[in-house]
Parts: C-alpha cells; sequence; structure tokens
C-alpha cells in the first residue's frame, strides 16, 4: 500500500503521448472487450430485467421456448402480457416486507457491528507486542474461507444440542441451578428462534468479515506517521483525546469506505444464510437475494423475480447515493479545517 | 519506545488470545470433525482425538475413493469456472486498464472521458447480481449454456472484469511512462511494449487481479446455484445441497469443506500481500 499511497497518477491528458493512427487503433482494441462484456451482459440484462418486471412472464411460458416464439423464450412477448401487477404486488406482500426488513438489518445492524470490533482489533494489531504478526495472521483466517464453508462452520458452532456452546449452555445452567438450588435451564435458540435467528446469521457473517474491517482500519492506522501522536502526547494530550482527534479522524475517510463495500457486499448476502438457516424459522432470516431465488426457481416466477430484483437494486443505489452525501458532508465538517 | 504497564499487557495479550481461539476453534472443530465417527458427532461434543474419542479416516476414503467420480468431478468444475474466468478477467482487465491508464478516450455522445468510463465499469462491480439474473437465466436456456462451464465462465468473467480493470488501471497509472517511451523509439510496436514491457513490469497487479478473480469464481454461490443443476455444479453449491437431506451428516460436510476450502487458504496464506494490496487499492481509491 506504501507503494500505492506515494504514486501519483499519470493522468493520460499529460503524458504527452502524441496520438498516431496505431495508436488510435490500440485504445479501440484494449478497451472494447471489456466494454463489449459490460454493455451485453450488465448493461443490457439490467434493462431487460426491467422490461420483464413488468409482464407476467413464469417459467412454465418460458419452458420450451427453443420451439416458441423468440418473445416467450425471452419472456417480452406473447402471452406474457405487459402488466404493472408485479409492482402492485410489493405493497402488499408481507414476506417481501420481512425480507427487506432483513437484509437492512444485516447491512446496518450487521456492518455496524463489524466495524466496531474490526476497529478495536486493529487498535489491537496496531500496539507493537511479541508475536504481532503470528496474531495478524491469525485474525486474518476466516475472511480467507468460502462464504458457504463459513455458514457450515458457524452452523456447527450454534446450530442443535451438540455444539460446544451448547455444552456450555448446559453447564452455565448446571452451575446455576446449584447455585440458587431451583432447576434453571439455559439455553439460547440460535437458530430455531425466529427473533434470534437473525442475529446468528450476523454473528456468523461477522466472523467472516470482520478481518476485513480490521485489515482496513490497520492499514489505515500503520499510515499516520508517529510524530503526530508524539506531539499530541507532549501537548499533555491524554489516550481518549488522542484517538478521537488523531486517530478517529485520520481514519475517517477510510472507515467510511470500509463501511460502503462492506454495506453493499451485505446486500447481496445469501451463501451465509442458505446454508445456516435456509432463510427460517418461517421467513424470519431470508434476504432480498433468498427471495429473488426462490421466486424464480421454486414458483417460477420471473417476472416477480425481476420485480424483486429491481426493489434491491433500487435500494442499494438509494443507500450508496445517500452514504456517499453524507459521508461527504462528515468528512467536511471533520476535517474541514484541514487540507 | 514506550513502556507499558504489566496490567496492559496482560489485557492486551488477554484480547489478543481470546479472539485467536474464537478465529481458530471453528477451523479446529470442522478439522476433528472430519475424522470423527458418527455417535462422536450426534451425542456429545467430543474434544481431544484419541483421549475422548476414537479418530477415524473413513469418511475421508468415503469422499477420496468411494465417491471419488463426484468429488473429483465438482472440484474440477469449480477449477474450470474459477481458472478460466480468472484468465479472462487478467486479459481483457490489463487490457482496458491499460487503455485507460495510457490512451485518451472520449466518448461524445455521452460527454465521457476517462475518468467517467472507469467510474462507469467500476460501478457495475456494485451491483447486486441478484437484480440481473433472470435475463441470465433466460438467455442461458436459449443458448443452451444452463449448467455448462463456458455458462459460468462468461458470469464470472462478466463480475470480475469491474475490479480487474479498475485494480490493473491503477497499477499502469503508478508504472513510469519513460520505459514504454524508450521501447517506442527503439521501434517496437505498441502491442510488442505491452507484451514485453508493460506486462513483465505489471506482475504483481496481474497477480493480484488473478487471485481476486480466482477467489471471488471459486466462491461464488448464487449465479452458481441458479445457472447449474448437475453437470456444471461448482462445490459451493455441491456442498450447501448436502444440508438438504435427511439427518445432516456433519462428517462428510466437514470433510468436503475442508477440501472445498484447501486452495483458497492456501493461496491467502502463501499470497498475503497481494490480497492486502488489491483490498486496499480497492478501498484506499474507492
Amino acid at each position: 500500500m506504501t507503494n500505492q499511497s506515494s504514486i501519483k497518477s499519470l493522468p493520460p491528458d499529460e503524458n504527452g503521448i502524441t496520438e498516431l493512427a496505431e495508436d488510435r487503433l490500440f485504445k479501440r482494441v484494449f478497451l472494447t472487450p471489456t466494454v463489449a462484456i459490460l454493455l451485453v451482459l450488465s448493461i443490457f440484462p439490467l434493462l431487460w430485467s426491467l422490461g420483464i418486471s413488468i409482464t407476467t412472464c413464469q417459467r412454465s411460458v418460458q419452458v420450451d421456448a427453443s420451439s416458441s416464439t423468440l418473445g416467450n423464450a425471452f419472456c417480452l412477448g406473447n402471452p406474457a402480457e405487459l402488466s404493472l401487477q408485479n409492482y402492485a404486488r410489493i405493497p402488499t406482500d408481507s414476506r417481501l416486507l420481512t425480507a427487506t426488513r432483513n437484509t437492512l438489518f444485516y447491512v446496518v445492524g450487521g456492518v455496524a457491528f463489524q466495524f466496531a470490533v474490526g476497529l478495536g482489533l486493529a487498535m489491537l494489531l496496531n500496539q507493537e507486542f511479541f508475536g504481532r504478526r503470528f496474531f495478524r495472521l491469525v485474525f486474518m483466517l476466516p475472511m480467507m474461507l468460502t462464504p458457504v464453508a463459513a455458514g457450515y462452520l458457524g452452523r456447527m458452532m450454534f446450530d442443535s444440542g451438540l455444539s460446544p456452546l451448547a455444552q456450555l449452555e448446559r453447564t452455565i445452567g448446571t452451575a446455576l441451578t446449584n447455585l440458587i438450588g431451583q432447576k434453571v435451564t439455559f439455553s439460547i435458540p440460535f437458530i430455531t428462534e425466529p427473533s434470534v435467528a437473525p442475529l446468528t446469521i450476523i454473528l456468523i457473517d461477522s466472523w467472516q468479515w470482520i478481518p476485513f474491517m480490521t485489515l482496513l482500519l490497520l492499514a489505515g492506522m500503520q499510515a499516520i506517521p508517529d510524530e503526530i501522536y508524539e506531539a499530541a502526547r507532549v501537548d499533555g494530550a491524554n489516550a481518549r483525546q488522542i484517538f478521537w482527534s488523531i486517530t478517529f479522524r485520520i481514519l475517517l475517510p477510510i472507515s467510511l469506505t470500509a463501511i460502503l463495500i462492506r454495506s453493499l457486499e451485505m446486500f447481496k448476502i445469501v451463501d451465509i444464510i442458505n446454508v445456516v438457516t435456509g432463510g427460517g424459522p418461517g421467513s424470519s432470516t431470508e434476504s432480498l437475494v433468498m427471495y429473488v431465488y426462490d421466486t424464480a426457481l421454486t414458483y417460477g416466477n420471473y417476472s416477480y423475480a425481476a420485480a424483486i430484483g429491481y426493489v434491491l437494486l433500487v435500494m442499494v443505489i438509494v443507500f450508496a447515493t445517500a452514504f456517499l452525501a453524507i459521508s461527504r458532508r462528515i468528512t467536511r465538517n471533520q476535517l474541514g479545517t484541514e487540507s | 519506545m514506550k513502556k507499558r504497564s504489566r496490567r496492559a499487557t496482560i489485557v492486551l495479550y488477554g484480547l489478543a488470545i481470546f479472539w485467536a481461539f474464537i478465529c481458530l476453534f471453528p477451523f479446529y472443530w470442522i478439522f476433528t470433525t472430519s475424522f470423527k465417527r458418527p455417535l462422536d458427532v450426534n451425542r456429545v461434543p467430543r474434544y481431544i482425538p484419541f483421549v475422548d474419542y476414537q479418530p477415524t479416516l473413513d469418511h475421508w476414503k468415503f469422499l477420496l475413493v468411494d465417491e471419488q467420480s463426484k468429488t473429483v468431478r465438482y472440484f474440477r468444475n469449480s477449477l474450470i469456472a474459477a481458472g478460466f474466468a480468472c484468465l479472462a478477467s487478467v486479459i481483457f482487465g490489463s487490457m482496458a486498464g491499460y487503455g485507460l491508464s495510457r490512451f485518451r478516450y472520449y466518448w461524445a455522445r455521452l460527454g465521457w472521458r476517462n475518468d467517467n468510463i472507469a467510474f462507469w465499469i467500476i460501478s457495475q462491480r456494485f451491483l447486486p447480481p441478484a437484480a440481473v439474473v433472470i435475463p441470465f437465466i433466460l438467455f442461458f436456456n436459449f443458448f443452451h449454456l444452463i449448467d455448462t462451464h463456458f455458462g459460468l465462465i462468461i458470469a464470472y468473467t462478466t463480475f470480475n472484469l469491474p475490479f480487474a480493470v479498475w485494480i490493473m488501471r491503477d497499477f499502469f497509472n503508478s508504472l513510469p511512462i519513460d520505459l514504454e517511451e524508450s521501447a517506442r523509439v527503439d521501434g517496437a510496436t505498441r502491442w510488442q511494449t505491452f507484451i514485453r514491457i508493460v506486462l513483465p513490469l505489471a506482475t504483481p497487479g496481474l497477480v493480484t487481479v488473478a487471485l481476486f478473480s480466482f477467489i471471488f469464481a471459486w466462491n461464488e454461490f448464487l449465479f452458481s446455484l441458479m445457472l447449474t443443476n448437475f453437470e456444471a455444479i461448482t462445490m459451493p453449491v455441491y456442498l450447501a445441497g448436502m444440508k438438504n437431506t435427511k439427518g445432516i451428516d456433519w462428517w462428510y460436510i466437514s470433510a468436503l469443506t475442508l477440501i472445498m476450502v484447501a486452495p483458497v487458504m492456501l493461496i491467502g496464506l502463501f499470497l498475503q500481500r497481494y490480497i492486502v494490496r488489491g483490498l486496499s487499492a480497492g478501498a484506499l481509491k474507492g
């Protein structure tokens, strides 16, 4: 990273290469594949998806597409009629409401938790102590896992009466029973209780992604020169003042970016939930992406799945825009005096 | 260096060891579970091999010998999808990144210049794939790409490209232009300069892009779930499907999970600095 930050980017406008005919050809050859792929496989599907969401297209219509018309095959023609019924259904769909609420809960609660713990661990790793490199490596391990694997690891910790955690709970229960003299059963229904299960999902996701926060914040902390701290200490600042007026302020931009990246990823959460609860109990842990999947593959309702996808897309765009606007303001207020 | 009080040291190590335990214990648990007999999994937790249970190699033998063809097939599917998507992302990503770093573009119709184009490309990375999955299904159905390696490779390349372009553009921006210029003066063509001079210099960037593309595709779940049903299923989907059987066979799941994560963990451990570079390039410049 030091490498990255110390280097000035060379804006192409200033590098002074005169444009030859050869260059004109080459610059097209270099950029075209990427632009073509993104146009065909990202922008076009996005618009197409919007088109599908205002039809009534079902898989049953589409299944033997090869034998019928192109309109059927692409969910855009007869008998998939144009209608706004999918969007009319959205406000009254309680399952969609639950999925939306869960997704927002994961994004806000989960990312906040990950940031808080990640910051703590980054501060820990920023100390000088014997074995720091070892601990840093160990702390990063969960991030290297495939999310599906992290889901299984988490489930083995929390699921059933067989996990070590359940045994710990039983031990505590027995100890309490002996202490009070009354029968105490202590058991947290991590996965089976609708009000607890979303928290379990957040715990497992956090286990995996706290390292991401730690890594970025640690990189930010190590870029702060020691002299600043020395100067503050000489001026008689205490630890809390140093944290809020130096560490926190300097880390603010990178913190906001880390939170944004993690939030945008969190909107896509599906694999951990799929493995740990399958969206249940009921639909208490279901995320929007899972609902899209279920609507499309289990119910075969392609047009409604596309509409839900658009709900998610709009949420992501609104969130990102609002977040960027707010963080720009925070950064300006906090750092206004400097730079 | 300033001295720490004894109490602070104890707290520091206490916290570090506590968190290291949280990070490591699940790994220990899944590793040992893959050697436990079903009885030792299903009654009470057993912790230490040879002390409170007798380890067995049966599950590994089952997966690697009895069910070898299945295990190998899904592992190979993952390897093919991730490998080729990684290759395509590196090729197209480095080309586009180089173009955006060294040439001047202007899309008159949109009034876009290099920075706008680059921003448009990276913005694609944050779109939720769930919003485009239905067109992918229809498209793949029509072209008979459902349940094929090629289909997955196309999808993963699309998702990887924005990040690849972003990293590579960043990297080329940081390379001094002098070498290329002197090569050009010596009569090398653009293409020769790119292949012989620029790419070798950009190896660290290429490695970062390759790693991230590979890991992303290796871990991807949603598209593999929706676009494959039997032949081309990748490891994560195969593994996630194992919970649907009645009574979860935790010992097989554990062993398979270890098989699945092994490549990525090894890459991560040995090439850690590239990972750090990629993550921080994505965030610091984002």
